[in-house]
């Protein structure tokens, strides 16, 4: 089992169910492998850095997953074919995850994201002694 | 002896190891990586932002990667 992420951008005149199969899918793939999703996030609708198929925006979608490297083929192969997906990336995190592991990190995620929707103003902290030296001799 | 030159300079520290060691640079965090591109979207030398020679290789890898997915330019100005 190895730990990816998968961020896969998708046309952004899709409807919400389109939305939903597509993810279904992804997921379907790679829990048939026997893998696990770990964390799933819609950034939704976002504005490229760059033109995209002539596309200015699209939906994120962010999948963070363990699973064998043969459900990653797999899947991406099915997002070469699908036309409603723009582009995908997928990064491998670790090359080894154990289930408790996965479990783990899912406590993980599921605490920081509450630390962060409890807790939204510690942003100004280091920003450093960086203006203190004016040095004229 | 010549007079030593004294060039305004301040000592530049690393800002990944001021702060937690054990931070990973990560490529979906924009707020971090916007501070060590241009405006024109490239990637600040070391000699500029100061950062160490191990954060600066995550730091490159973490640009490369958010380019990829269309969340920085390879060129031409910074979305907002």
């Amino acid at each position: 089992m190895r730990r990816y992420e998968t961020i896969y951008i998708l046309r952004p005149n899709l409807g919400e169910e389109e939305i939903n199969t597509i993810i279904d899918n992804a997921n379907g793939i790679i829990q048939s492998e026997g893998g696990t999703i770990i964390h799933l996030d819609r950034w939704g609708l976002r504005k490229f850095a760059y033109l995209i198929k002539k596309e200015t925006q699209g939906t994120y979608i962010y999948c963070d997953y363990a699973t064998e490297p043969a459900a990653v083929l797999e899947m991406e192969r099915k997002f070469r074919i699908n036309d409603a997906i723009l582009k995908y990336m997928t990064v491998k995190l670790a090359k080894d995850i154990t289930a408790e592991k996965i479990e783990q990190a899912k406590v993980e995620i599921a605490t920081r994201q509450s630390a962060k929707e409890s807790g939204e103003s510690e942003e100004n902290e280091n920003s450093e002694d960086d203006d203190t030296n004016d040095s004229d001799e | 002896m010549p007079p030593i030159k004294r060039v305004f300079a301040r000592k530049k520290v690393c800002r990944f190891c001021t702060t937690d060691q054990e931070t990973v640079i990560d490529y979906k965090d924009l707020k971090t990586i916007r501070y060590f591109i241009s405006e024109r979207g490239k990637i600040m030398p070391r000699r500029i932002s100061g950062t160490c020679a191990t954060h600066q290789r995550q730091l490159c890898e973490a640009i490369k990667r958010a380019r990829q997915i269309a969340l920085l330019p390879y060129t031409g100005s910074i979305p907002r």
